[in-house]
């Protein structure tokens, strides 16, 4: 009993090949797919390519620009500091000279009196 | 090859018209000098102080230092009416090595009209001579100059802008400037 109703399944489930018919039917509904349908999932693939292509040059040039921005940022300050620290040295060599030329005056005053 | 050329002389055409208008500019400007390239007595020297501070670096020089703070807010005062600061000083070690000839260019501009000699100190026995000039433009004082030499040194300061001498004073002791004893100063301490 098990082996007759093995013999009909086997049977049932035998491989038949489709024919001719049916192999030129599936090629000629592929060629009659327009190709955008095609395309389609091999650009999507590009596209979350090029999407993280993207964040990630963006967040380069953020992280470029921050860089730039604080290196000019301590370029300035030390720009300044030295602009504030010739400042006073200028402010010191001046009044060096009219110290010296106030002495030498008093000096002249007293040698007179 | 033509072009580049073309493009070439174009540039340094350029450059040159920029770097004359600029001294022009400068020269024209009411106290100020133009200071000789001391280049060549610079490497003679043994102690140099070359400062050149234009109306940017000035104004830069301000935003840092502190109004809340007296000494900075002083110095603040004093350099904001000021459109340039100039100071060539040098120390060598034998006596008389600096160029006189280059002093002598900066005394020939200070015979321009406009500038005026408040002060000559000549001392012989130590061959001590101080100079200092102001540039007036209409009744006020917009430049000063300052020409010392001794054997061994000599400084020359060019203040271009409004340049006011008590305030310069006020700043006396503080900073590393030492005391400033005007004439004023020695009336007021005798009464």
């Amino acid at each position: 009993m098990s082996n007759e109703l093995n013999d009909r399944l086997r049977a049932a489930l035998r491989p038949v090949d489709p024919g001719e018919s049916f192999t030129q039917g599936v090629l000629a509904r592929i060629a009659g797919e327009p190709p955008g349908l095609r395309v389609s999932a091999h650009r999507a693939v590009r596209m979350l390519e090029l999407r993280w292509l993207s964040g990630a040059l963006l967040a380069v040039a953020a992280a470029g620009f921050l860089v730039a921005h604080q290196w000019q940022a301590r370029q300035h300050a030390q720009q300044g500091q030295e602009a504030r620290r010739q400042v006073m040295e200028a402010l010191r060599v001046t009044s060096e000279k009219l110290d010296l030329a106030y002495q030498v005056v008093k000096d002249k005053e007293h040698s007179g009196a | 090859m033509n072009a580049s050329l073309k493009v070439l002389s174009a540039a340094v055409l350029t450059g040159w018209m920029a770097v004359a208008s600029a001294k022009i500019a400068a020269a024209a400007t009411p106290g100020a000098l133009q200071l000789p390239n001391f280049d060549g007595i610079s490497s003679k020297a043994v102690q140099t102080v070359d400062i050149s501070l234009d109306t940017s670096l000035l104004g830069m020089a301000a935003s840092f230092m502190d109004s809340g703070k007296p000494d900075d807010a002083a110095v603040k005062e004093i350099i904001a009416g000021l459109k340039g600061v100039y100071v060539r000083s040098y120390t060598f070690n034998g006596d008389f090595q600096y160029p006189e000839a280059d002093i002598d260019s900066v005394r020939r501009q200070l015979a321009a009209p406009g500038w005026q000699r408040l002060v000559a100190v000549h001392n012989s026995p130590d061959h001590s001579n101080v100079d200092i000039y102001i540039c007036m433009v209409q009744g006020r004082a917009s430049g000063l100059a300052i020409i010392a030499s001794q054997p061994r040194e000599f400084t020359i300061v060019n203040i271009v802008g409004s340049v006011d001498l008590q305030k310069l004073h006020q700043l006396q002791g503080k900073l590393g400037i030492p005391p400033i004893q005007l004439p004023d100063n020695k009336a007021a301490a005798s009464k």
